[in-house]
């Protein structure tokens, strides 16, 4: 455990970075947050009052800020105004990041499952006897099953490195990340476009579609903001979505599409733009493969078709496919992120990716931007071990067509997992991650825990995964930490580099991941592949930015002015043709459509409803619910359903509601909203715990992840979580 | 020193709802759970079936705060003098010495900008972050916010952001045409809901006393019985030790 707490910035560097040089004054200590919980040893005396820089990890976007600590107590997270990713700000959770910190429902120390899985009868360990304990079982199951009997997942944060690291030198293969229940599709799509996955420069852009994303609410810096000062600038928003978000309530038109039918619409604007010739011809012959291909595929794909398909009026997509293509290439159909919604996903976003490679914008200011030189080093570690008894694969290989190797799919391993084919897994080694609440079809992430002879989890509080756990450690939040350095990729706004020290000394027992493995690695005589610090980690990661240390330390932040635009010129595309793939000969050779082929989503059969997620501004993915702060601003989340459907159920304004699929049920109160489709329900993820753990949110709400069925993309084996039909039943009091 | 006279101008067409600046607030104020020193009004969607809603009509979001108004009821309404607006700034302060926590000051804000603090019995509000301005810094509102929806500054300064911003662009006051309070919040004029501040209600006795020669005794009056608080508390807690003297008392070493 770390107790050095990072070097305050200095007086003078404060005052140069609050731009108030001439009116500070240093007032006295005011009433500490949850003063008990911090432990009475301070180290800094009375009235003292400190700034540390830090990096934010409420969510996955870094965002710079500065913590000001009194007294030894962290009262106020600001954001880094030099921090030009975020253009300067901090967001709710950002400002809640402290009810992390001071939560009275942090776990404190390891537990040792007593009882039931889930009984909630725990013993107190302490840090020895657990890493023996959790040293023993990992080495069982590696003797008994072989090393990839134990599937690790790691979450997203900076310390998230080192378990990927750690499974290569414990030899497991077995990895699935949070990403296969997010993004894997959009990046396949774009992976197989344009051999890159691109970022949006969205602040200079004069046009942009966003069909299922809602940049208004799932905060990405900096596109969120971006996308409010590019549309004061004038650039039009056109926001395809089932629902009513505050992404579609602020553009210039909203359709609420038929879920599951964009791609009809994108392939009908495709159809307009080839037809009427809207494309700049030299860059398509320079720069695009397969064009007369998608020409005589989108033949049939008229805007009157695409009308009946996705309900958005045929004069209207001739007119948007019009307005596309005239403000190309400054232009983009936003590539978004979450797209674990359909079966055909990778599909639907590569009609999208092609529509961006016929507007001609990759590469250009206002298009799709491919990523910046950050400059940060790999770190030379020694070469991982191999055993010979393991198997050749990943467990779930080749349950879909084209998975990525080092995410994988959750939903696959899981299947695989429980038939116990080809091989057993029987340990599971989860660090900030949360699939009970965010992996659809629950019972089923139940069923395959049954499985397991060991299950560890290392995170802050007492997450649903957490709870169904055999061993729990924890885990101190990114204020406690120091952490490797972070490359981001922030657009237009900058390539830079950000990284973390403790800004106060780590609370209870709680130790970082890093810690945690360093000393697993001991105890199984892996400790050679472990032996640095994050302190010498980081300094090899940095050592070819001269710069890099001194900003680090004096802005909180290190930009590398690298290109912006033009990274491509005298560079080839990454993909078999070396251009820009319309038409994708691998997909062909697999049996895979080479261009994508509009199938009609499953009819929502009468009585029943389709329903979707999404996020909002104050909860990430199902980790912040239960933070007091952001509690209060969604105490619950509830059914959002159209009154019209609601009145023909007998429904009113928040009665209690009962939604039921073929995998689960839940219970929790009716919003009657005018925005969304008639067909449609929708609800907040995160909420329904199984965890006591939980003190704000237990008993609060319904659980999405025990509701959806677990359908799949079919090329990148990511979650499909829009294919579920719910029934909804008032419920009698 | 000439006048500050301390200001806000809203952008309310860039708000997102995030609730940045609220959470911000709340951590910066040690605002209590279940109680807010700013808020954000919804002006919801007027759905008309099978049509999107477009433009002014569709959804607006309005981040606002005390407005720290020229013709603040909420003073009027004050028996013990603890409202006051300070002349130095321009803004409505509440001095926490001398509130009694009678609430009456809470029904005449027709914004709904107060609220009793449980934990210290007083009555609470947005003061545009005093102690954040005195070492400099902005609002904590301000600063956190993402699309910068919010700007703050000093209206008799021809060359602060909120001046220029006034002068550039067509502003409106959200007020209650019966209780006109001469906020000092400003709004892009497209801004909405507009209908939602109350009329301000005063206490009747403070009224009627107030009312009677608002010059003798809304001055004298108001004055004496602020001092007669201000006895009469110090007489109340005389047994606690203002923090401030304890501390000067442990920098001297007695305690050692």
């Amino acid at each position: 455990m770390s107790s050095k707490v990072s070097t305050p910035i200095s007086r003078r560097s404060f005052l140069k970075w609050s731009g108030a040089a001439t009116a500070a004054t240093v007032v006295g200590s005011k009433t500490p947050v949850l003063h008990a919980l911090v432990p009475s040893n301070k180290n800094t005396a009375d009235g003292k009052v400190e700034h540390h820089f830090s990096t934010c990890d409420m969510c996955l976007n870094k965002c710079g800020l500065v913590a000001r600590v009194e007294n030894g107590v962290v009262t106020k997270l600001d954001p880094n105004q030099k921090f030009l990713k975020s253009r300067g700000m901090l967001c709710a959770r950002g400002n809640a990041g402290i009810a992390q910190l001071y939560d009275p429902d942090r776990l404190k120390y390891p537990l040792l499952r007593k009882g039931k899985r889930g009984e909630g009868k725990w013993q107190r360990l302490s840090w020895n006897e657990a890493l023996d304990y959790a040293a023993k079982q990992l080495r069982d199951i590696a003797e008994k099953y072989t090393r990839c009997g134990v599937l690790f997942s790691p979450g997203s944060d900076m310390q998230s490195t080192f378990v990927h690291w750690f499974a290569e030198v414990f030899g497991s293969y077995n990895i699935t990340t949070h990403e296969s229940a997010c993004l894997l599709s959009r990046n396949r799509a774009y992976l197989d476009t344009f051999g890159e996955v691109p970022f949006s420069d969205v602040l200079h852009t004069k046009y942009i579609i966003m069909a299922g994303a809602n940049r208004y609410e799932a905060l990405i810096t900096p596109d969120s903001i971006d996308l409010m000062s590019t549309r004061k600038n004038g650039t039009k928003l056109v926001v395809l979505d089932p629902r009513y978000t505050k992404t579609a309530a602020l553009a210039d038109e909203w359709y609420p599409v038929r879920p599951g039918t964009d791609m009809a619409f994108f392939l009908a604007i495709i159809h307009v733009i080839i037809s009427e010739k809207l494309y700049d011809p030299a860059y398509a012959s320079e720069k695009l493969y397969g064009l007369e291909q998608l020409g005589e595929h989108v033949k049939p794909y008229s805007p009157e078709w695409a009308e009946a398909e996705c309900e958005i009026p045929a004069k209207d997509i001739y007119r948007i496919a019009r307005e596309l293509a005239a403000a190309a290439p400054a232009a983009i159909v936003y590539p978004g992120r979450r797209t674990s919604d359909y079966v055909n996903s990778t599909q639907i976003r590569r009609s999208m990716a092609i529509l961006n490679a016929l507007l001609g914008n990759w590469d250009k200011p206002g298009g799709l931007l491919a990523a910046r030189q950050v400059g940060l080093s790999r770190v030379e570690l020694p070469e991982a071990p191999f055993y010979e008894d393991n198997p050749d694969d990943r467990l779930d290989i080749g349950r879909a067509h084209m998975m990525f190797e080092e995410e994988g799919s959750f939903k696959h391993m899981r299947d695989a997992i429980i038939e116990g084919e080809p091989y057993p897994i029987k340990g599971w080694f989860v660090y900030k991650h949360n699939p009970l609440q965010s992996e659809a079809n629950r019972q089923r992430t139940l069923e395959m825990m049954e499985k397991l002879d060991f299950v560890l989890t290392v995170d802050i509080a007492m997450s649903d995964t957490a709870w169904m756990s055999d061993l729990v450690l924890p885990a101190p939040s990114y204020l406690e930490r120091q952490d490797p350095a972070s490359g981001l990729q922030g657009s237009s706004a900058c390539a830079c580099v950000v990284t973390r020290n403790p800004v106060v000394p780590a609370l209870f027992e709680s130790k970082p991941v890093f810690e945690i493995l360093k000393e697993l690695a001991n105890r199984l005589e892996l400790g050679e592949y472990f032996d640095f610090t994050i302190e010498e980690y980081r300094k090899q990661q940095l050592k070819n930015l001269a710069d890099a240390e001194r900003a680090l330390r004096e802005d909180g932040v290190y930009y590398n002015p690298s290109k912006l635009y033009g990274v491509y010129e005298g560079r080839i595309y990454k993909t078999k043709s070396k251009k820009i793939e319309l038409y994708n000969e691998r997909y062909a050779e697999m049996g895979v459509d080479p261009m994508p082929t509009y199938r009609p989503p499953r009819k929502v059969p009468s009585g029943r409803f389709r329903m979707v997620v999404g996020r909002n501004a104050y909860f990430t993915h199902c980790t912040t619910q239960n933070n007091s702060l952001l509690h209060e601003l969604m105490p619950e989340n509830s059914l959002w359903i159209h009154p019209k459907a609601a009145s023909g159920l007998g429904i009113k304004e928040g009665d209690l509601v009962e939604v039921s699929s073929a995998a689960g049920k839940g219970e929790l109160k009716a919003s009657l909203k005018d925005g969304i489709r008639e067909d449609t329900v929708y609800m907040a993820s995160g909420f329904g715990v199984l965890s006591k753990g939980l003190t704000n949110i237990h008993g609060k709400g319904a659980c999405m992840a025990e509701i959806l069925e677990d359908f799949s993309d079919e090329l990148s084996g990511n979650m499909a979580m829009h294919e579920t039909f719910v029934k909804v039943a008032r419920k009698v009091a | 020193m000439m006048k500050k006279r301390l200001a806000m101008v809203i952008d309310s067409s860039s708000c997102i709802d995030c609730k940045a600046c609220m959470t911000a607030c709340k951590v910066e104020n040690q605002v209590p759970a279940g109680n807010w020193r700013n808020w954000i009004k919804v002006q919801d969607a007027d759905f008309v079936q099978s049509s999107r809603p477009e433009g002014a009509d569709s959804i607006h979001f309005q981040p606002g705060n005390c407005m720290h108004c020229d013709n603040p009821t909420c003073v009027q309404a004050c028996p013990t003098s603890a409202t006051y607006k300070d002349e130095k700034d321009g803004t409505v302060r509440v001095n926490e010495n001398l509130c009694i926590g009678c609430g009456s000051c809470i029904p005449a804000c027709p914004y709904g900008a107060r609220y009793r603090r449980p934990d210290k019995k007083i009555v609470d509000k947005c003061d545009f972050c005093e102690h954040r301005r005195q070492r400099g810094d902005l609002p904590a509102c301000v600063t956190t916010c993402p699309t910068k929806a919010r700007t703050f500054g000093d209206l008799n300064d021809p060359d602060s952001d909120v001046a220029r911003l006034l002068k550039r662009n067509k502003t409106v006051r959200v007020i209650n045409p019966e209780s006109d309070t001469r906020p000092n919040i400003y709004y892009m004029s497209m801004t909405a809901p507009l209908n939602w501040p109350v009329k301000a209600e005063i206490p009747t006795p403070i009224q009627l006393w107030k009312s009677v020669n608002p010059l003798v005794w809304g001055f004298v009056g108001l004055n004496a019985l602020g001092v007669l608080a201000m006895l009469g508390k110090q007489l109340l807690v005389k047994d606690e030790v203002p923090v401030s003297a304890h501390e000067e008392k442990k920098e001297d070493g007695d305690e050692q």
